[in-house]
């Protein structure tokens, strides 16, 4: 439905006057010129139920130029990998996208599914509560009570809508449901179709129809998919960013794009704190100083790239509600702080050790920054 | 353009190891009729070229040129079933054309690797790597060009340069595409890249030039040994395809003559599909030669959409085998995957990586690893080539063949592995010496391939460990053990030069004391006892430098069993004996300085002073025994070093006799005294009773004063000395611990049984409880 908000017939200007208000922007909204132009020169092969040919969804993903239009990447690093789940889809099987916290799975599948569909909204949010309702169907219980089972007390989830549509309906975070409602999913993707023995008839999948549902490395263990759901996706993993310069240019764009709709009002951070928050995360993150001479110990949480994302942005609010716009020192400090040590007691020593047997020796530039988190942690 | 050229001798441009390339020669070759093949290859190979299209030759084999005397050099053209060059060979042998090589002769070319070689240090500060592949632009240039290849691959939409060529290329089913492909990318190459390569590699440049001119010369010859221009076709590598059209420019008699050339001589072996794949550089190796040959195979049945079918159940079968399951459906969707990847790069069938990406995602479910190995078997594959008996004919076969012989080992030469027990001792009941030690010749030549790397015999440990002259060997023959005869012909002709040059270089890398000790034992096993004084001297030459009593004494005690067994392997080990001497000289001087070290490092100490000992038990009649028994007695006297080996000296001491009952009581009441710290006390009686605990046990006296220091200590001094005493008594057997018991049950006057009974029972809740709060009890810094 989210989308279907802004789809009304305003006139223009209020239109954009009540997209200003969102805090966050579907993907399909927010890149719609992008996706337009992208539309317009198309030459490609468009399968059924598809917006554009693959190589355009390519593009818009990998970014590129559609006539004179620049495409910005929404997902840097790895362009096999958005060939893989592109291909994927082609052949209508359902995409699997498994990684780390913050290795940008939700950001790929909610922007795949607004070049493919036209609409990332088709969601289905996985929790410990999510019941087999939320992925077939439920019932408008005034409605059922009155008339008995009609098409109108009918309440389809998502995933029905996305069959009925020939859509893509997104399933996050999988791994969180419970296993019997993960398996709701087994017959919806072998046989296309879902079945309401209520009304006596069958919802069947329009062509381009598909999932695409992520799920996060580290919750393995706590609902792990039945072999038989596996057998439906296509796996691919998505992996933290293999070089600092890949995940320096994912960090910047973010933080300025984030920057910019939330009005922060400080300035965007030098490329140096930049360098230096990814540094330290990517050491934390690997056990080993960037050099690989020295072992590092890791702390217990995560040290995702959106972890530096949110806490570059988070010292930015810092600089600007409470300093004078200038990121400072403190202002990172505060923000590491938060980042490394959780929840844990040993993470405050693991942070204090970096501190003093890394940080503490990586030289003048550091000095500042160093000093400051070291009182942070006291 | 002139006349010859005008003619047209036919240029087929390839990359060497391409299906693709041998699929479409052999309908150019069809299509033809050529009465000539001519091949870019050593042209002083082209004798061997029977040999390799012999029936019974089965590739991957390889042509090995090597130069006959030092320092060697060599090159290699390895060949596979879809190496065009071979497929060409082999049509001309079924439609009688005339086959030959046309490049420069080994001889020329090896030289003149080596003269670049030479200048390149001086000039360029590269060297050129060794075995380069003769007839591809060379690594250094593929190097300088990496950037145009990716610059290629990217504006082709390709991740790599061998998807694009893969695509491009390979999958090219048009007639005559490929080939008219190749001729205008190598033009246009050429003309991009070759005024910069002349600026800034005017060496590979000239050598280039050079082949080019020799190449020309060769086809011009064959034009005027009757066959018709338009009947001749050349293969030859991407590289040079456009500049052997023109023949007008050809290497002059004069100028042949003056190149410089090195006696070399030429080989065929047979090679592995392992190999081929480790070897870098352009068109030299690929990386995955067994998928290539499925390729090979079903492009030659006709059938080549079903690559990826094959390709994709293959994998899913290797993982099935090992325990993985993956159902048909997977496969299906793989495939799916695949041909939809190739599609959007608008490809007609799936690369490699397609192929590989696709398994890893429905196969591996995302996860490489479940994969890797599956991955490896049909990528690579196990196979090695085979070539006709007596067509690979190295020196080094030679020899080994008359050695198997000699010892009587030749039908040992099987695939089926067999066990061989041999003993090493005279054999008194037949005549002749050879055959009196036939085992012990048997050995010392296994040992002999063991050093150089050759895996014809492996040694199994046996079951005796004191019998040295028992030895078991597990003899299996396999085509790469012909693989590393062949490759060991390059450190010497026959078995035994090539083990002693071996052994010569290893000890010219040699670094440590451990090392050069072992060597001497691999001399010694090889019967090499020239070898085996020049190791002693490098071991000298290092123990000179060294204070490592723990390293000295290893090495001390390998020199004392060489030494000692030494007659059962009639090697003189007679001047060995002087720097044994020396060595446990050594040992015994810095023993004392050693010793000062913490408790990490006396584990070590322990060991190298055990060993130091039975030196001076097993050769008191060569070592200084005296200094020994002195050292000792001063480590044991002093106070400042590492308490547990001051004890672990007094316990040999005691042990060999040399400190009387009266002193060794003295010196434990001195240690055991209550003004001494309880770690220092307590843990020289660990180091005491580490060795020859029925001596001390057996000593009445000692008990009295261990148990007077106890009673004498602090409450928490007590806790403190717990710590040893327990660590102690804890290798104490369970006889052993009864019989203290007994001891400290007399001494305490209570029934024997009854101290048993006490110290060996469960423990009582305040015991426990006492236990407990002996863990909250802050050791300090123990």
């Amino acid at each position: 439905m989210k989308s279907d908000l802004f789809k009304g017939e305003m006139s223009m200007s209020t239109e954009q006057e009540q997209l200003k208000d969102y805090m966050r922007l579907p993907a399909e909204v927010l890149y719609q010129e992008e996706l337009e132009a992208l539309r317009k020169e198309d030459k490609g092969n468009i399968p059924a139920g598809w917006q554009m040919s693959p190589r355009a969804v390519l593009t818009f993903i990998a970014g590129g130029k559609a006539g004179k239009k620049v495409i910005t990447p929404k997902y840097i690093g790895n362009t096999r990998l958005i060939e893989m789940a592109v291909a994927t889809l082609v052949t209508d099987r359902a995409l699997l996208l498994i990684g780390e916290p913050g290795t940008a799975k939700s950001w790929l599948s909610e922007n795949l599914a607004a070049a493919i569909y036209g609409n990332s909204g088709l969601v289905v949010q996985g929790t410990a509560g999510t019941s087999e309702e939320h992925v077939r169907y439920s019932w408008n219980y005034a409605m059922l009570l009155a008339n008995g089972p009609t098409p109108e007390a009918l309440v389809k989830s998502p995933i029905m809508r996305a069959m009925e549509d020939g859509g893509i309906a997104r399933f996050e975070e999988i791994s969180r449901c419970a296993s019997e409602v993960q398996d709701a999913l087994i017959s919806i993707l072998s046989e296309k179709t879902i079945s309401v023995p209520e009304l006596g008839k069958e919802a069947g999948a329009r062509k381009g129809f598909s999932i695409i549902a992520t799920a996060n490395t580290r919750d393995r263990g706590v609902n792990e998919m039945s072999a038989a759901l596996k057998r439906r996706f296509n796996i691919i993993v998505l992996p933290a960013p293999t070089d600092i310069e890949t995940e320096l240019s994912i960090v910047k764009k973010r933080v300025a794009e984030i920057a910019s709709s939330y009005n922060l009002g400080a300035a965007v951070p030098a490329d140096e704190a930049l360098l230096k928050v990814v540094t330290i995360f990517r050491e934390l993150r690997s056990g080993m100083t960037l050099d690989k001479k020295e072992k590092v110990k890791t702390p217990a949480g995560v040290i995702s790239t959106a972890e530096a994302i949110s806490l570059l942005t988070n010292s930015m609010a810092l600089a600007a509600s409470f300093g004078d716009g200038e990121l400072t020192d403190r202002d990172l400090a505060a923000g590491l702080q938060g980042a490394v040590v959780k929840d844990d007691d040993k993470d405050k020593l693991v942070w204090k050790e970096y501190l003093d047997n890394v940080m503490k020796k990586k030289g003048a530039e550091w000095r500042g920054l160093y000093q400051a988190c070291k009182e942070m942690n006291e | 353009m002139n006349a010859t050229a005008e003619a047209g001798v036919h240029i087929f441009g390839v990359r060497h190891l391409s299906p693709g390339g041998a699929k479409h020669l052999l309908e150019y070759l069809n299509e033809l009729q050529p009465t000539a093949v001519l091949i870019e290859g050593p042209s002083d190979a082209t004798d061997e070229i029977r040999h390799l299209t012999h029936r019974s030759t089965q590739p991957p084999v390889a042509i090995l040129a090597f130069t006959e005397d030092l320092p060697v050099r060599t090159a290699l053209w390895p060949l596979a079933v879809y190496s065009p060059e071979y497929q060409g060979m082999k049509w001309a042998r079924d439609n009688g054309a005339e086959a030959a090589f046309i490049d420069l002769p080994s001889s020329v070319i090896l030289s003149l690797q080596d003269v670049m070689r030479r200048e390149g240090t001086s000039g360029r500060g590269e060297v050129k790597p060794e075995a380069d592949e003769a007839g591809e632009p060379s690594t250094e240039e593929a190097e300088q060009q990496e950037s145009v290849y990716s610059r290629i691959a990217r504006l082709a939409g390709e991740h790599d340069y061998d998807m694009y060529w893969e695509r491009n290329y390979e999958h090219n089913a048009n007639a005559g595409a490929y080939r008219a492909a190749i001729l205008s990318f190598s033009a246009e190459m050429r003309l991009l890249s070759e005024s910069r390569e002349q600026l800034e590699q005017p060496k590979e440049h000239a050598y280039n030039t050079l082949r080019e001119a020799y190449m020309r010369r060769q086809i011009r010859k064959t034009i005027a040994a009757g066959h018709a221009p338009d009947k001749i076709v050349v293969i030859c590598g991407a590289y040079h395809a456009s500049a052997l059209a023109d023949l007008s420019d050809v290497l002059a008699d004069k100028e042949l003559a003056g190149l410089p050339s090195r006696s070399t001589k030429l080989t065929l072996m047979p090679y592995s599909y392992y190999k081929l794949s480790t070897m870098s550089g352009y068109g030299a190796g690929n990386g995955a030669p067994h998928y290539f040959e499925m390729m090979w195979e079903t492009m030659a049945s006709g059938r080549p959409e079903e690559l990826a079918h094959l390709y994709l159940s293959t994998v899913a079968g290797y993982l099935r085998s090992s325990g993985t399951h993956r159902s048909t459906a997977e496969v299906i969707e793989a495939v799916r995957l695949a041909e939809s990847l190739a599609a959007l790069h608008g490809g007609s069938a799936p690369t490699l990586r397609d192929l590989r990406d696709a398994a890893q995602t429905l196969l591996g479910h995302g996860d490489l690893s479940v994969i890797a190995d599956a991955l490896v078997r049909v990528d690579v594959g196990t196979a090695i080539g085979h070539l006709a008996d007596g067509v690979s004919q190295t020196p080094i076969q030679d020899d080994l063949n008359r050695l198997l012989k000699r010892y009587k080992l030749e039908k040992y030469k099987s695939t089926v592995a067999s066990e061989l027990p041999l003993d090493l001792r005279e054999n008194r009941r037949v005549s002749s010496e050879e055959a009196a030690y036939l085992d012990l010749h048997r050995s010392i030549l296994f040992h002999r391939l063991k050093l150089l790397g050759i895996t014809f015999a492996k040694n199994r440990p046996s079951g005796q460990d004191a019998a040295t002259w028992a030895e078991y060997w597990i003899i299996q023959w396999s085509p790469e053990v012909e693989i590393q005869v062949v490759e060991s012909t390059l450190l010497g002709e026959t078995i035994e030069v090539a083990a002693a040059y071996m052994l010569r270089e290893k000890l010219q890398a040699c670094r440590s004391i451990a090392e050069a000790s072992l060597l001497i034992r691999v001399a010694c096993e090889c019967g090499m006892t020239a070898q085996m004084e020049e190791a002693s001297r490098v071991l000298q030459g290092l123990a000179v430098d060294s204070r490592d009593v723990v390293g000295i004494a290893a090495a001390a005690r390998e020199l004392a069993t060489i030494i000692g067994f030494g007659d059962i392997r009639k090697v003189d080990t007679v001047p060995l004996t002087p720097l044994l001497e020396e060595l446990f000289r050594r040992g015994c001087l810095f023993l004392p300085d050693a010793s000062g070290c913490n408790d990490e490092a006396a584990g070590q100490m322990i060991v190298a002073m055990n060993e130091l000992n039975a030196i001076s038990l097993d050769h008191s009649e060569t070592v200084d025994e005296a200094l020994w028994l002195q050292e000792l007695l001063h480590l044991s006297e002093r106070d400042d070093r590492n308490p547990r080996l001051s004890g672990f000296a007094c316990a040999i001491l005691m042990e060999r006799g040399a400190v009387s009952a009266e002193e060794v009581a003295s010196e434990v009441s001195r240690r055991l005294s209550p003004g001494i710290p309880a770690d220092l006390g307590a843990g020289w009686f660990e180091g005491l009773s580490m060795r020859n605990r029925y001596g001390l046990l057996s000593r009445m006296s000692l008990w009295e004063q261990l148990n007077d220091y106890i009673n004498a200590l602090e409450d928490d001094e007590f806790k403190r000395a717990l710590v040893f005493l327990r660590r102690a008594f804890s290798t104490f057997s369970p006889r052993e611990k009864t019989m203290i018991s007994e001891l400290l049950g007399e001494l305490w006057g209570v029934d024997s049984e009854q101290a048993a009974e006490i110290l060996t029972g469960e423990l009582k809740e305040d015991e426990a409880k006492m236990l407990d709060d002996l863990n909250d009890f802050d050791f300090g810094d123990l």
